[in-house]
Formats: C-alpha cells, structure tokens, sequence
C-alpha cells in the first residue's frame, strides 16, 4: 500500500517544516478520506468540512504519529474516524427528523431515496442507471448504525485488512467481522425493502 | 442469532466465517462444515445471502472526486492561515526527539559551535605546534608511542616487563639520592669538627640609636622558666593580718607565649 520509509521521510520532512512536503501529503490522501467522510457523514458539503477538519487535525498532530505502532493510513483513518463520530454526535439532533424521503445526499444532484429507485420499465442510459444504483446504495448506507457503517466502509469500500479496522476502531477482530456481516446484512436488507416499495 | 449446533458448527463460529468465506479464503473441510451449517441453519442461511448481497451492493459505489478546491482550501487552512495558530498550540505536541538528537543538542552542537570560533582554532595550533615542539625536543616519536601501545596490547607480559623496569628505575634513584645525601651529611660533620676561623669584629654602628643605653636582647628563652616557681601574692587587707598567708607553688606545664 504505502513505502513506510518514503512516508516516514515525508513526514519527518513536514515536521522540520518543509511546505512541499505537507503539500505531498494533502494531494495523496484527501481523496481517500474525502471519500470516507463523504460516506459517512452522505452530504459532499459535510465532507468537504470534515476533510479539511482532518487535514488540520493532521497537520496539528503530525509530530505525534509514531512509525512503530503503525502505518500512516492507519493513523490518517483513525483520525478522520474519531472526527465522523465527534461529527456523528453533534449533529445527532438533527437527524432525528430525517426519513427515507429526506434528500441523502447533496454530491450529485440528490433526490430521496424513494425516487432513486430505478425504474426498470424505463431503459435509462447505463451510465445514469449506474449513477442512480450509486445513489440508492449510498443512501442505505447512511440509515446504518454508525459502528456498522464505519465498518462496511473502511472494509468494503477502503479495502482495509480486518487488523488495520480493528485498530481504528479499537475494538477486536472478531468484532469487526462481526460488524460487517451484521452492516452487509443490514444493507441488503434495507436496500430489498425499498425495492420492494418502489415495485 | 441463535446459538444452535448444527453439523458440528456453532452459529457463533458461522458468523466468524462468514467474512472469510466471504473473502473466499476459506477451504477444505471448513468450507465444507461452513455450507452444511449454512443449508440447514434457517438463521445462518438468510444471513449468508443477506451479507453477500450487501457487498455486492457496496462493491458497486465507485469513488466520488473530491471538489477541485477541497486541496487549496486544506492548504490554506493548514500551512496558510492556520500558521499562526500552530505556533501557539506548538507546546501542546512535543515533537518526540531521538536520544542521540537530544545529545546532540545538548552536547555535541554548544562544542562544534565552540570549535568553529576562530579564537578556539588558533589555540589549538598552538597548543599542536608547541606539543609537536616538545615531543621533537625530547625526541619521542608518535609512531613509538603507538608501537608500544599495539605491543602491550598483543603481548600482555610486555605490561609486566615495562612495570619492573619502572621500579627498577625508581629504585635506582633513591639509591643514588641517598649517597648524594650521606656525603652531604658527612661534609657537613667535617665542617663542624674543623677549627672556627676568627671572623672580623662586629661593628657597633647604630646611627639612629639616640637613647645612649646598651642593646637590649629581644629574645628569650622561656624553656628556662618552665619550672620555676610561681608565688602568687594578694593584697594585705586589715581581716587578715592575723594570719599566715598561704604560700601557692604552681608548677605550669605549658609555655607562656
């Protein structure tokens, strides 16, 4: 995944407070935690925030990361996670108004998730029926609880290894296997329910 | 979920499994036990599927592109704006600091800034040049010296022979001291035992003695009064002229000075 040395030069570099390689820094990893926050949190405003929070946070805490109990991605991950769930519980009250019909996200021109069902008896382009399958799912994805959600996210769509999501999220192996199955199970669920709606 | 055994496998131990049969990294009799119990569990079954599908699902969400100003906006945020702010939480995060590089602050850099002065720099050639000086005049080699050192080193009785001659030497000497001190000391005797030469007459001449009176000699020799007797004496007083005055003898055992 990543050169642990070139990453820990790099890092040494940005504590002695080379710009060039903080800047390094920010191009290769904002993509992979925009894409998480944004997963998790389902609005692009939300992550965008949330990122650069991230990025500060980092930026912040860099002379804290040690080599030895673990690679950078680890520790980027387990930074941007801690904040999704700050975020989580600041922003717990307002959800609780939210329902399948409110818009989930704001990325690509959201619509609720009772709409974005594709109609099969319509044969839409492939593309927009691709990008609408994409919306359905992100929006049950935000309906799961947030240690499942985190779970699904860091295995299913960061590829992370059961070890790295286990040290995240601090909890053991075994229950982040557990997560998962129970987040896919739980996704699937939803997902065959709206369907079902919609048909 | 049920806790129910079912061809020799716990549902417990299914859902442990699932992700690795998921992953298609389980085989052999496991993966074997792992479908039995997947066929006849009516709780396991459906979960099986459920999670199957649910990945499926998630495998299909592709990545988003993150705004096009989201990395200047990070920049700005972090090395730009945010710098000022960094200063004044920097005590806050101790960058952790190496043993060596902690030395090296402490120690090595204050006497490399100290080498580096010119002043420090001419002191030390004079002291090499004088050393060298020396060493030239007393005719010793630095190479011998590094022999002998690579000598005793190889050879450990070569310590030894250097130690007895160094005592022998040492010896040597205070043997030939004490004859150079026996015949001073007979030399001396000699002297004493001649006949003193008449030396010239001593001048009286003191010209600012205006007192017209003899010498006085300054020393004394209290030894002499070591042992004389001491009479103490008080004053007659009209309630003891009737009686003998006692007569005290002190015999002092210290010097006066």
């Amino acid at each position: 995944m990543e050169d642990v040395q070139v990453v820990a030069m790099l890092v040494r570099r940005c504590i002695a407070g080379d710009a060039a390689a903080w800047e390094e820094i920010v191009h290769t990893y904002n993509r992979r935690i925009y894409n998480i926050c944004y997963r998790f949190a389902g609005s692009a405003d939300d992550a965008q925030d949330l990122t650069q929070d991230v990025f500060i946070k980092m930026y912040r805490t860099l002379p804290s990361y040690d080599a030895s109990k673990g690679a950078f991605v680890t520790w980027v991950t387990t930074i941007t996670r801690n904040l999704l769930v700050d975020h989580f519980r600041k922003t717990k009250q307002d959800r609780m108004t939210d329902s399948m019909d409110t818009p989930a996200s704001e990325h690509e021109d959201a619509q609720p998730l009772s709409e974005q069902i594709p109609d099969q008896s319509a044969p839409p382009d492939a593309h927009i029926r691709r990008r609408e399958v994409s919306e359905t799912v992100h929006a049950a994805l935000g309906k799961l609880s947030p240690e499942l959600r985190e779970a699904v996210i860091l295995r299913d769509l960061q590829d992370m290894d059961y070890r790295e999501i286990a040290t995240v999220l601090k909890v053991p192996e075994g229950t982040v296997k557990s997560r998962i199955n129970r987040g896919r199970a739980e996704l699937a669920r939803l997902l065959q329910r709206t369907y079902r709606q919609v048909m | 979920m049920p806790d129910q055994t079912r061809n020799g496998m716990q549902c417990h131990e299914f859902d442990l499994l699932l992700t690795e049969a998921l992953d298609g990294v389980l085989s052999g009799v496991a993966l074997d036990r792992f479908q039995a119990h997947a066929k006849s569990c009516k709780a396991c079954g459906p979960l099986l599927a459920e999670a199957e599908a649910g990945r499926n699902w998630l495998k299909g969400l592709t990545e988003v592109e993150p705004p096009a100003s989201l990395v200047t906006n990070i920049l700005a945020s972090t090395t730009g704006v945010d710098t000022q702010r960094l200063r004044t939480a920097a005590p806050l995060y101790q960058p952790r600091v190496s043993w060596w590089e902690q030395v090296r602050a402490s120690y090595v850099e204050p006497v490399l800034a100290m080498v580096r002065q010119p002043r420090f720099a001419m002191s030390f050639g004079m002291a090499f040049f004088a050393l060298s000086a020396i060493m030239t005049v007393a005719g010793v080699k630095p190479g011998d010296a590094a022999l002998t050192v690579s000598q005793m080193v190889e050879h450990p009785s070569s310590i030894r022979h250097v130690y007895y001659n160094t005592q022998a030497r040492i010896v040597r000497y205070y043997e030939n001291a004490r004859i150079v001190y026996e015949y001073q000391a007979a030399m001396q005797r000699f002297k004493r035992t001649a006949p003193a030469e008449p030396g010239p007459a001593k001048k009286k001449d003191r010209p600012n003695d205006t007192t017209q009176q003899p010498e006085q000699k300054q020393e004394r020799n209290y030894s002499q009064t070591e042992n004389q007797l001491i009479l103490a004496s008080v004053p007659v007083g009209p309630y003891l002229e009737c009686c003998d005055l006692p007569v005290v003898s002190v015999t002092t055992d210290r010097r006066f000075v």
